[in-house]
């Protein structure tokens, strides 16, 4: 018989990041709705809360605590606020490389601020060029001696402004096949985070340019081999990148669902609530179903993951199925609210404009359907 | 510093309201809601662990309880005390607030010796206050109730704050003692990843009623001197008139009503 | 103590506010008459303090029979220890059937201490008390929408717990007569929680126990906003502001706030409650007013089976609606 149920352990993660969640990131959302900053308690809520050290190894000053527990506390947090959530997966995401190709010096010099929070992180691949075709990518190196040189811009680079330390992807001005990951801190000379992007939702959740003049890498931030830098980035988006949509798309849609449950059983209509209709409850028995498999998919996947096996698929399929459900969630949510669902009070709102961003994030549907193709074919 | 704080797994309160009682059979349906600790025994706990961060020492929680009230041990655990006892067994289950206090002190005695027990000055559900000073009466110790304030204080004799009519009281109390506390103590922290880890390495004990070594006739349904008798329904003896309208014309009948009864001076 | 006494009298702890007896204690001790003269019984009171005469006359005019007093500066103020010690020796030499205490901070903490000291049942925060046909006393407390009834069927005395306002008070009658007994104290009692200080504390807002009008909220109320807003309705009323349980919790409003079977019993002329279920543990706390409203948005809540006037509407936008139209009203 397969254990479908989270161990002991992780209902008590999942309880604490509920009340981390309900306690210290709730009251931050009225604020980045409104100025769609990233709040500086907020940063050092989540980091006392130890929210960014998960993935990272106790050897390094981590909590070595795996993939479950990663996804459930992004579940968690997103439920209440999804541009957190989006910025804590994103931290994770620049964090991975490093923790898989980072040398023992790289580990050292980075990893233990990662994990207390005295450093952010991020991953930097998408360009104007398409985040959907990365090879296609224009930002260049060419080597100096033992150092580096960079040139190019990034964009719709979650937590752009943020980040401390920024996992980098760039090609080889001599051979377009050659690709090259580079440790990028802020402040070194010729980097720039440019413009701010004003996103429909996931708003407080930092996205933004940034722009690399004759930037000067030197040899020890060279993450992984070189020429080999398309898997350093690539297995961490593959895998850490679907994955943390996965728990932003599942906490949305829970909170979609809970929504609905509520309004519908207050709402009078015809004397009684309209959750006794059976039109309201068609709506929420499809929600519900979607959110029962999403997790699944998601739960599976995160516990391949936490077993070393590749999980990048299984990823795609459950990063492809929760957020699309989640927009389904949001407007059928909206549709229960009536005219309500119109009106910037009610969080149902919000959750419509966070779900459009949940699709292009990380991967495209589109493209998450190419991935399980070849899965499929292969 | 040895604190013993007794806990207490309750339904959820935010839930409470959806349980029901069957009046032919007097049993309770509580379907599927989930125990928590007791609201205020949380507060207990977080004073037990601001008072060992001050004098060092260690934590006990105990709680009697079904097997599953375990997880609210743990839970403690986690949230830093350093190890847990549960008083399990059939032969305590349908216990009044005597019998129960009766096994905890019981159980507080079989684990030695000890300065401070903490405990909620009430529970969320049954509401009694009953068993915190009931522990420290069968223990011979002193009890303060509804402790909303510690103050800083050396060995021989402990100074705290508590509610009282129409204002506080305060008490100068011999260790070793019992408090109840009050919501106003202390703000619990949340539970956290890394107490979690730790918890691992913690230990939960459970004793049954031969652990104690007690008669079947102190514990339980049979060592309540209350039992539960008819269960009836209250009759209010008023018929409601629900206004009609929209809601200003409602907010008019209203004021119109208050107007003519009297009620707007 | 087991069941096997001559005397079954029904016994009442009377305390003192402010020089004068309690409330609760005159509320006791004619519920006490009431019981004793089914039972065939006296009406005993203890009553530990200073300056006890004058009180002790009341007590008397008030029911009592019989009042067992220890008047001396030392016990001025409640002392846990000390009042256990002395009230259990009372008790284990006079046997009473019954014993009445108040729910006050006092009777809170003394009332459970005792009743491991007489090895007896004790229950909490009755709202009534009938005696049954074989002396045994039930002791009724709201629980789950219903009424439930406590029996104390082995062990002696029978104890209860009875909020201030559950119990009507009686008229003094200056003609009764009763007996004056001087407790004997023991010397050398243990005094391990010593009271170093009772404070009062002013805070100028209208007691709910003298309240007219009660204007009592829910966690319906929605939020800090909303509550906000039930401020407002009733400082417009002129009301004293209560509250429930949950609200207590979110912590809108303070616990002495709290209107219910654990909390306040108040005795209005006029009651609305905004957003709350009608749950019996609140609504058992209000008694006897002549006009009571409720406002909430759930058409089957079990509030609308117990007030006058009901209101289908969502606090959030009829409260200050209904501020509005009383300001208009008002001119």
């Amino acid at each position: 018989m397969v254990n479908f149920s989270l161990s002991e352990e992780n209902e008590m993660f999942r309880k604490a990041a509920r009340e981390f969640a309900e306690t210290e990131v709730a009251k931050y959302v009225p604020e980045m709705e409104e100025t769609s900053k990233v709040p500086d308690g907020l940063l050092k809520a989540l980091a006392e809360a130890e929210m960014l050290a998960i993935t990272i190894p106790e050897s390094y000053g981590g909590l070595e605590l795996g993939y479950t527990a990663r996804l459930i506390a992004l579940e968690e947090i997103s439920r209440v606020s999804v541009a957190t959530a989006m910025m804590l997966q994103v931290f994770a995401l620049g964090i991975e490389p490093i923790v898989q190709f980072g040398s023992d010096e790289q580990k050292s010099k980075y990893l233990p601020g990662l994990a207390s929070g005295e450093l952010l992180a991020t991953a930097a691949v998408t360009e104007a060029t398409g985040g959907s075709d990365p090879s296609g990518i224009r930002t260049s190196y060419k080597k100096d001696g033992d150092d580096y040189i960079v040139n190019g811009r990034k964009c719709f680079i979650t937590n752009s402004h943020v980040a401390n330390t920024l996992t980098i992807l760039a090609k080889s001005e001599e051979n377009p096949k050659e690709f090259c990951a580079f440790i990028v801190e802020r402040g070194m000379e010729g980097f720039k985070a440019t413009h701010v992007e004003h996103k429909v939702g996931f708003r407080g959740c930092n996205t933004g340019e940034l722009s690399f003049e004759n930037l000067r890498i030197p040899k020890e931030n060279l993450l992984g081999q070189e020429g080999k830098g398309m898997r350093v980035t690539m297995s961490a988006i593959g895998e850490i990148g679907r994955g943390g949509m996965v728990g932003c798309a599942l906490g949305l849609q829970a909170a979609c669902l809970e929504a609905s449950i509520k309004f519908a059983s207050e709402r009078i209509l015809y004397g009684k609530p309209i959750v006794k209709l059976a039109a309201i409850q068609e709506k929420i028995a499809e929600m519900k179903i979607e959110l029962e498999a999403g997790r699944l998919l998601g739960y599976r996947a995160a516990a391949l993951q936490d077993g070393g096996i590749g999980s990048s698929n299984e990823f795609a399929a459950a990063k492809y199925f929760t957020t699309e459900a989640a927009i389904k969630a949001a407007k059928v949510a909206v549709d229960i609210h009536g005219g309500y669902g119109c009106m910037e009070e009610y969080a149902v709102t919000r959750y419509y404009r966070d779900a459009a961003v949940l699709g292009p994030s990380a991967g495209t549907s589109a493209i998450m359907k190419v991935i399980v193709a070849r899965w499929a074919l292969s | 510093m040895k604190i013993v704080v007794c806990i207490k797994a309750v339904p959820d309160p935010k839930e409470a309201d959806k349980i029901t009682i069957d009046p032919v059979t007097k049993t309770l349906t509580r379907g599927n809601i989930p125990f928590v600790i007791n609201p205020l025994d949380r507060h207990a706990v977080e004073a037990a662990l601001q008072l060992k961060q001050t004098y060092g020492g260690t934590i006990t929680i105990l709680s009697m309880g079904p097997p599953a009230a375990g997880n609210i041990v743990k839970e403690c655990l986690a949230l830093g005390a350093d190890q847990g006892i549960l008083l399990s067994d059939r032969a305590f289950g349908g216990a009044d607030a005597y019998a129960t206090a009766y096994t905890l002190a019981k159980g507080i005695e079989r684990n030695g010796v000890f300065d401070l027990i903490l405990c909620g000055m009430a529970s969320s559900d049954g509401a009694t206050e009953w068993v915190g000073p009931q522990i420290a009466s069968f223990l011979d110790i002193p009890v303060v109730t509804m402790v909303n304030e510690i103050a800083d204080n050396d060995s021989e004799l402990w100074q705290v704050k508590t509610a009282w009519e129409d204002g506080y009281r305060r008490v100068a109390i011999q260790l070793p003692a019992l408090f109840t506390v009050a919501r106003e103590l202390n703000q619990p922290k949340n539970l956290s990843f890394s107490g979690i880890i730790k918890a691992r390495k913690k230990e939960i004990t459970s004793w049954c009623i031969d652990d104690l070594g007690l008669p079947i006739e102190v514990v339980g349904l049979k060592g309540s001197p209350t039992i539960v008798g008819d269960f009836g329904t209250l009759e209010t003896g008023r018929s409601v008139e629900i206004l009609q309208g929209t809601s200003e014309e409602k907010a008019e009948k209203l004021v119109e009503i208050l107007s003519e009864a009297g009620a707007l001076g | 103590m087991n069941k096997n006494n001559q005397n079954g009298a029904v016994w009442v702890l009377a305390e003192l506010k402010n020089g004068v007896p309690h409330p609760v204690s005159l509320q006791l001790i004619g519920k006490a008459r009431i019981l004793a003269d089914k039972l065939g019984a006296c009406v005993e009171t203890v009553l530990l303090g200073e300056q006890l005469k004058e009180p002790a006359r009341l007590l008397i005019e008030s029911g009592a029979d019989t009042v067992y007093m220890a008047d001396s500066i030392n016990l001025a103020v409640y002392q846990s220890d000390v009042y256990a010690s002395i009230l259990s020796d009372l008790v284990k030499q006079q046997n009473p059937e019954i014993f009445l205490l108040g729910s006050t901070f006092m009777g809170r903490e003394l009332a459970p201490i005792l009743a491991v000291k007489l090895e007896t049942g004790l229950t909490a925060h009755c709202i009534d008390l009938v005696l049954k046909d074989n002396m045994v006393l039930d002791q009724q407390i709201p629980a789950y929408g219903g009424l439930i009834s406590i029996l104390c069927p082995e062990r002696r005395p029978q104890m209860a717990t009875v909020a201030s306002g559950v119990f009507a008070t009686p008229e003094p009658d200056s003609s009764r007569s009763g007996e004056i007994v001087n407790i004997e104290l023991p010397s050398g009692i243990q005094n391990r929680a010593r009271v170093l200080e009772i404070v009062k504390e002013e805070t100028g807002k209208q007691s709910l126990e003298e309240a007219t009008f009660i204007v009592a909220g829910g966690i319906g109320t929605g939020n800090e906003k909303g509550w906000n807003s039930l401020q407002e309705l009733s400082e417009t009323l002129r009301a004293a502001l209560g509250c429930t349980r949950p609200v207590v919790d979110e912590g809108w409003a303070e616990l002495e706030t709290m209107i219910g079977q654990s909390g306040k019993m108040v005795s209005p002329q006029y009651y609305l409650g905004a957003g709350l279920s009608g749950e019996l543990q609140h609504m058992v706390g209000i008694k006897g007013a002549q006009l009571m409203i409720a406002v909430n948005n759930d058409s089957k809540s079990p509030v609308f089976e117990q007030v006058d006037i009901g209101i289908i509407e969502d606090c959030a936008t009829f409260i200050p609606l209904l501020v509005a139209k009383i300001n208009e009203a008002k001119g």
